[in-house]
């Protein structure tokens, strides 16, 4: 164990310590005794730009295996144990890494601090082929069903690989491409495990109602025999210029129910003061029912049935920030794109007014109150910032900095990204299945609107 | 395996240190002058607080042809006051950091308010407007009726949802509010208009059948004072209850595949109707449908996903449609919806729907085992203190035990109750709900690639349907 840090926190009083073990484990703790939870989360600094030509996907595919069982932990008996201690728990991979989580009753904390240790420092023990060729098999339904299966499921995806160009470590998604998952092997898996899961690429928050002293012997006890490596290969430079150049634009004729608009602009990286004003940016322009695009589309122009704005928050690369309209009746694409253009001129030409950055700053905030309520939306913060900035204290002030930004900088963001030469644009124009060229699944592997901040769960 | 190189050191699994007890919220119930029932509950730490107005009106209030005019009517209630634009209204909520949902749904209709503790005074403030003097201007009732015949199709175009259309049509018949979708269809939605939408207000709308929940670190507020100057505006007269007619479910054994040329996965949906949560038969149900299919180690998902891997997840659960008072005359009995769902792949669906009826068939044969209850029950009476932990979790349950005219202790009974059920029960519960032979089976896929092997399986008459 190494040195302990305390800060009081900007936010609510909350407070973390920070320790290291002697095989490069980092440890963040926080206290709240108010509820008898505890929240277990561990950050792997690793994620689907690790990834290697022709292997899209196995970092998402390999979170599934860390569910199969371990040395100490038969089958799927990580589940079943933490669920039977009334515990909660799931894992998910992103971009930039992958995390496993478990909320349990105070008094079962213990167990889920064994069964992460545990799969850590032993999963090759039970790593088997009929493992790999199940879950393989399970992943390439979560893709059908979140991604495949439904309209507009790949748009998320076609807006990275055009955002992001061919080579680059974040053009796919975590999800992957149906043949790399069928081209993974065991021993695939096992290098992956080796070079990626190891105490000193990772980060282990624990939060609620806990003993900081008990967590940290108990976390000595059962990973601090596990050794660190330093063979990891680093992933490929995300580098990319700010703005991409020219508008690129794919007109997708597919059997979708509406006609859709969607673009996505690259953005200032995740960390930046830049990046929280653009995160303001998107919310003026277009979140919520007094957005821009909201009542100008829907509520005006009565072209649009739905609008929304996403933002990927990217440490390694430009961040990626996206439109979506859904189009209403016969309304048409180049209507909409002419008033969609007219409104990011003006955010570009004009400082929103103060009524707006007091909402969207309010939304925002909300948003930051929301996930900090609870200790497992607490411990993935931590584990955030420690494993991307290196410093998760950053986790309980990050919605001062939101509010602290000003309305010419959400403008001057505005100017500077979200222009016509940096966005990838989809145009969805529907057909009847009859007019579409060549069977659904020759289509699939193209692209999708995901979730916002995860790329994928158990 | 030789090359897996552990150098770590094993300790044995930890046993658990004692449990510091917990329980569900009973909330404090009380009435403001207008008649209007407030159950209010302090979550210390929670600075997102949740308020949900339940309103006493079910679907089956709806007039007839007219489908869809509560959803409309609730939109409605946010789009403009007697003080508020539309548009003023909406930023002047999102400007208290401010989500506000308003839904009808068959037992009840509910606006649920999220909002920032520091900014609950005012946006109970704007709340307060929506529900007394909605402005209802006959331009965004028409452009809400537009936006709703737009997005009837893209909720279509999900399997899911398109699934649960078709079981809600087999199950009920026609004439049955809840054989038809909550929102209205395309042929009801154009009917509705100003004066229907006024209608409908004047007649389910007031305090004395509405009940006010307020959940969130209340330490700083005067709610008391809160409530009398924004909520305690708000009045009203009398009404009695609506009336709930009785709709007799068809589950006969059998199988619509609903059309999707070229899909890749099958949607399943295979359900019956089953009893409310006044039925003292709830907890033994819960249990024994948590282990048919309430988790990845359940017994459907052991087969399904993690052995055979033709699904990213199957789920067994049951969901409350209707829930009148008990024993109150003239009121038709509680329904739920009891349903496996999930998808599967094209070429799999064959051969999981048959590992689905072997499942159900292996459980009636044999039974829960002892094991197989006991996780359940630890996982669902451990797992409440997580749950319950956010402002918005505690008020939704609550909200639902007024909707669903259960007791303020319920939830709290439920973990007791659960705790004392038994294996036999809740084996009994669960055969019981889930008969191989009294199941409707829809499946949204290509019917040209499921229809021959669902066929082959003899699990009743299979019908295609267009999409």
């Amino acid at each position: 164990m190494g040195h302990a840090v305390t800060e009081q926190a900007g936010s609510g009083g909350l407070t973390a310590t920070e320790h290291r073990l002697d095989n490069g484990l980092r440890l963040v703790l926080s206290e709240d005794h108010l509820n008898p939870v505890a929240a277990v989360c561990l950050w792997y600094d690793v994620g689907s730009r690790h990834e290697v030509r022709g292997r899209t996907g196995l970092a998402h595919l390999f979170e599934h295996l860390m569910f199969q069982g371990s040395a100490q932990v038969k089958g799927n008996g990580h589940f079943e144990l933490i669920q039977g201690a009334g515990g909660s728990l799931n894992g998910t991979t992103s971009f930039e890494r992958t995390n496993y989580f478990e909320t349990m009753p105070a008094h079962q904390l213990e167990l889920a601090l064994w069964l992460e240790a545990d799969r850590m420092g032993s999963l090759l023990a039970a790593l088997d082929e009929e493992s790999l060729q199940n879950q393989r098999d399970v992943v390439k339904n979560e893709r059908r069903q979140r991604y495949d299966n439904i309209p507009y499921g790949t748009a998320f995806e076609r807006m990275t690989a055009l955002a992001y160009p061919e080579g680059h470590p974040y053009h796919h998604i975590p999800i992957g491409s149906m043949a790399d998952l069928d081209a993974v092997t065991l021993d695939d898996a096992r290098a992956f495990f080796r070079a990626n899961y190891a105490p000193d690429n990772a980060v282990l928050a624990v939060v609620g109602d806990i003993d900081p002293g008990q967590v940290r012997r108990w976390a000595e006890k059962y990973f601090g025999s596990i050794p660190s490596y330093d063979g990891k290969v680093p992933p490929r430079d995300g580098t990319l210029p700010d703005i991409i150049g020219a508008e690129l634009r794919v007109e997708i004729r597919e059997e979708v129910p509406a006609r859709a608009l969607m673009a996505a602009y690259r953005l200032p990286r995740d960390g930046t003061r830049d990046c929280d004003a653009a995160e303001l940016a998107l919310t003026v322009l277009g979140d919520g029912v007094a957005s821009r695009l909201y009542s100008r589309l829907v509520r005006r122009d009565r072209t649009a049935v739905t609008t929304g704005v996403g933002l990927l928050r990217l440490a390694g690369a430009p961040s990626l920030g996206w439109l979506d309209v859904k189009a209403s009746g016969s309304a048409q694409i180049p209507q909409i794109e002419a008033a969609v253009d007219e409104e990011l001129a003006r955010l570009r030409a004009e400082a929103p007014g103060a009524e707006e950055m007091e909402r969207a700053q309010a939304l925002v905030e909300r948003e930051w109150l929301d996930r900090l309520a609870t200790v497992a939306g607490r411990a993935d913060e931590l584990c955030r910032y420690a494993v991307l900035f290196g410093d998760p204290q950053l986790a309980f002030t990050a919605v001062n900095r939101v509010l602290d930004i000003t309305a010419e900088e959400v403008r001057a963001v505005a100017a500077a990204r979200l222009r016509p030469d940096n966005r990838a644009v989809l145009a969805y124009e529907p057909v009847t299945a009859k007019d579409t060229v060549g069977p659904v699944s020759d289509r699939a592997s193209g692209a999708d609107k995901g979730d916002k901040r995860d790329g994928a769960g158990q | 395996m030789t090359d897996a190189a552990v150098t770590m050191d094993f300790h044995p699994r930890p046993a658990p240190g004692s449990a510091r007890p917990w329980a569900f919220p009973v909330p404090e119930r009380g009435a403001l002058a207008s008649g209007l029932t407030v159950l209010r509950c302090h979550r210390p730490g929670q600075q997102v607080a949740s308020v949900q107005i339940c309103l006493d009106m079910p679907l089956d209030a709806e007039p007839g042809g007219l489908d869809g005019v509560a959803a409309i009517m609730m939109s409605a209630l946010a789009e403009g006051t007697s003080e508020h634009t539309a548009e003023e209204f909406a930023a002047e909520m999102e400007r208290c950091g401010a989500t506000l949902d308003a839904t009808a749904d068959y037992p009840g209709a509910r606006v649920s308010l999220e909002v920032p503790v520091s900014r609950l005074a005012k946006a109970l403030g704007l709340l307060t407007e929506a529900l007394r003097t909605p402005a209802f201007p006959g331009s965004e009732i028409e452009r809400l009726v537009r936006n709703r015949l737009d997005v009837i199709p893209l909720e279509m175009a999900s399997p899911g949802r398109r699934a649960a259309k078709q079981l809600a049509q087999e199950l009920f018949p026609a004439s049955a509010r809840l054989s038809r979708p909550r929102g209205g269809t395309e042929d009801t939605v154009p009917r509705i208009d100003e004066a229907a939408v006024r209608a409908f207000y004047q007649a389910h709308v007031r305090p004395a059948t509405a009940t006010a929940v307020v959940v969130g670190d209340l330490s700083g507020i005067d709610l008391d004072a809160v409530l009398a100057s924004t909520l305690g505006g708000w009045t009203g007269d009398a009404a009695e209850p609506v009336p709930i007619p009785s709709a007799a479910a068809d589950d006969t054994g059998r199988v619509v595949i609903v059309d999707r040329p070229g899909a890749v996965q099958t949607q399943l949906l295979i359900g019956r109707t089953g009893p409310d949560r006044h039925d003292p038969v709830w907890p033994a149900l819960v249990l024994g449908t948590y282990c048919l299919g309430g988790t990845l180690t359940s017994r459907l998902d052991r087969v399904l996903r993690e052995e055979k891997g033709y699904t990213y997840g199957i789920r067994a659960a049951q969901r409350v449609l209707r829930s009148p008072a008990p024993r109150t005359a003239g009121q038709a009995m509680g329904l739920s919806v009891l349903a496996i769902s999930g998808s599967v792949d094209t070429a799999s669906t064959g051969p999981a729907l048959d590992d689905v009826w072997k499942v159900l068939r292996t459980l009636a044969a044999e039974g829960l085992t002892e094991a197989e209850r006991d996780t359940a029950v630890q996982n669902l009476v451990g797992v409440a203190p997580l749950e319950y932990e956010r402002a918005a979790s505690v008020a939704r349950t609550l909200a639902d035990q007024v909707e669903q005219h259960l007791p303020d202790e319920y939830q709290a009974q439920l973990y007791a109750h659960l705790a004392e059920t038994g294996t036999a029960e809740a084996t009994a519960a669960v055969i019981a709900a889930f008969p191989e032979n009294r199941l409707v089976t829809i499946l949204v896929g290509d019917a040209s690639h499921v229809e021959a092997p669902v066929k082959a399986l003899g699990i009743g008459n299979v019908e295609v349907v267009t999409a």
